[in-house]
């Protein structure tokens, strides 16, 4: 009787910290949502067109050669394995456009999306979080600017707009890295390489990627200001801000990933 | 004017403000002490709406319960730390608000204002383009007063002005903000645990304990009041002979 009513009182706290735990998580969820909107109703005048050139250049331009690498690695490795697979069924010849189709749609924009989060969400965080901490976004306010409108519409837009780039870019040097792989490892005729690329790979293809790219920055984007924003109590809080701005953005982007395909590709 | 009616605030289980009540006449300043803890920074963020208040009624140069951009116009506020964007240089620090919005200044004559406001606070024109990061942090204190009185407001906040200071900046940054509300003719409120703050700046002085106004009265009186737990406060326990 005694042993009955202790694993009952067990399994009713076990079923109220699950309760408790899924409803924080979806109020979490609610205020992101919440801001993500108040971001997007924000995107009005004045337009801070200076500090939108400075995050395009943070943003865009400085991920370029962390995007690159991984890009032209990835293709690398993408090639000699489909290589390995295909040969099962001596369907070698698809090597060059699978590896395509495989970047362009998929491993670009995740993998390039998954770099500018550890990079762009973490600095975006750290920079946000030091402001709240240091009483700077207080000091913005009182001089009537919105900090959602000053800083988190240039990040996000800057994102937005320089993601789409970095997957192109990332496109092109994982095909290359592809290329370079099968001409030199796997014995494929370079001319006839790259014929077999373009003739498989359609414009969808490319432009899904470049969208999934576009949403993964302006997420990666909304994760570090999110987070910077709520930072409190010195540099713990902003360390802490930091390291869930990169979870949260690396998470919502692989559950944007799924979702955007199911979207796209699903029959 | 400033005023406040029976404040509270609450942080999940931690109550802070209990009910505060306290009025700053026009031309007035006023000096709020209490301990680390009681209150002090919270009751200022209140006032400012920087932080909303579960219950009680704010009212400050006319407007109720005001939001911080509604205060922009009317109010100049030196942050403890400064609170400086460490990404300007120290005159578009100043001039913040005069290069932004839809009345924004020219670049030309905000940076003379902000050079002007430097020279009140006793900066040299040398300092306006440095960074933050490469003043000190008296330096950095006056770089945040002239932001304060770039707009000639009537009303200046003052959070904890002297804290990490040497006592000799210390006095050079009271005496300054004496000077600077006295010109102006500014209502102001200073929050501080500072006794010579107390002593240089203020007119009156209120005591936060326990998230409650403790004492209320002029400098004069508190400097020679009875209260023991005031007392305490403005002689550091020096009579009671604590250890």
């Amino acid at each position: 009787m005694m042993a009955r009513t202790t694993a009952l009182a067990r399994a009713t706290a076990l079923a109220g910290a699950t309760g408790r735990g899924t409803a924080g998580f979806l109020g979490f969820l609610g205020r992101f949502a919440g801001f993500a909107g108040q971001v997007c109703l924000s995107i009005r005048p004045p337009f801070q067109w200076r500090e939108l050139g400075t995050q395009l250049v943070v943003i865009g331009w400085m991920s370029l050669p962390v995007v690159a690498l991984t890009a032209l690695f990835t293709g690398a490795a993408l090639a000699l394995q489909i290589h390995a697979g295909s040969a099962r069924f001596n369907a070698e010849f698809a090597v060059p456009s699978i590896t395509a189709i495989g970047m362009v749609r998929e491993l670009g924009p995740v993998l390039g999306g998954l770099m500018v989060a550890a990079r762009v969400a973490s600095s975006i965080a750290a920079e946000i979080g030091t402001m709240k901490v240091s009483e700077q976004i207080d000091a913005l306010r009182m001089q009537a600017l919105d900090p959602v409108q000053f800083l988190a519409v240039p990040r996000v837009l800057a994102a937005l707009l320089a993601m789409p780039v970095l997957v192109a870019a990332g496109n092109a040097l994982g095909i290359m890295g592809g290329y370079g792989v099968g001409v030199a490892r796997l014995g494929f005729d370079g001319p006839t390489y790259l014929r077999n690329t373009l003739e498989y790979l359609e414009f969808w293809d490319v432009a899904s990627g470049l969208i999934k790219g576009a949403v993964f920055g302006a997420l990666v984007a909304l994760a570090g200001t999110f987070h910077g924003l709520r930072a409190r109590g010195g540099a713990q809080g902003v360390g802490a801000a930091t390291k869930s701005a990169v979870v949260m953005a690396s998470v919502m982007i692989l559950a944007a990933n799924y979702l955007l395909t199911e979207l796209f590709f699903s029959a | 004017m400033i005023s406040a009616q029976d404040l509270h605030k609450s942080f999940g289980a931690k109550t802070v403000l209990r009910g505060v009540s306290l009025t700053v006449a026009p031309g007035e300043s006023l000096v709020v002490i209490g301990g680390s803890g009681t209150g002090k920074s919270v009751l200022l963020k209140c006032l400012l709406g920087l932080e909303p208040p579960d219950r009680g009624q704010v009212d400050i140069a006319g407007l109720k319960q005001p939001r911080p951009h509604e205060l922009a116009a009317h109010v100049g506020m030196l942050f403890q730390g400064a609170a400086l964007f460490d990404s300007l240089p120290v005159w578009q620090n100043v001039a913040f608000r005069l290069l932004r919005g839809r009345h924004r200044m020219p670049r030309g004559a905000a940076r003379e204002l902000a050079v002007e406001k430097l020279a009140r606070v006793g900066l040299g024109p040398e300092v306006a383009d440095l960074f933050p990061a490469e003043l000190s942090g008296g330096m950095q204190k006056r770089v945040g007063l002239a932001r304060a009185i770039v707009g000639n407001p009537p009303i200046l906040f003052f959070d904890e002005p002297t804290a990490g200071l040497d006592p000799v900046m210390a006095g050079r940054i009271n005496r300054l903000i004496r000077s600077v509300v006295s010109e102006a003719g500014a209502t102001a409120m200073t929050i501080t645990h500072d006794m010579r703050t107390l002593s240089d700046v203020a007119d009156k002085v209120a005591m936060l304990r326990d998230g409650r106004i403790h004492w209320q009265g002029s400098r004069d009186e508190a400097l020679t009041s009875r209260d023991p737990i005031l007392h305490e406060f403005v002689t550091g326990g020096a009579e009671t002979g604590e250890t």
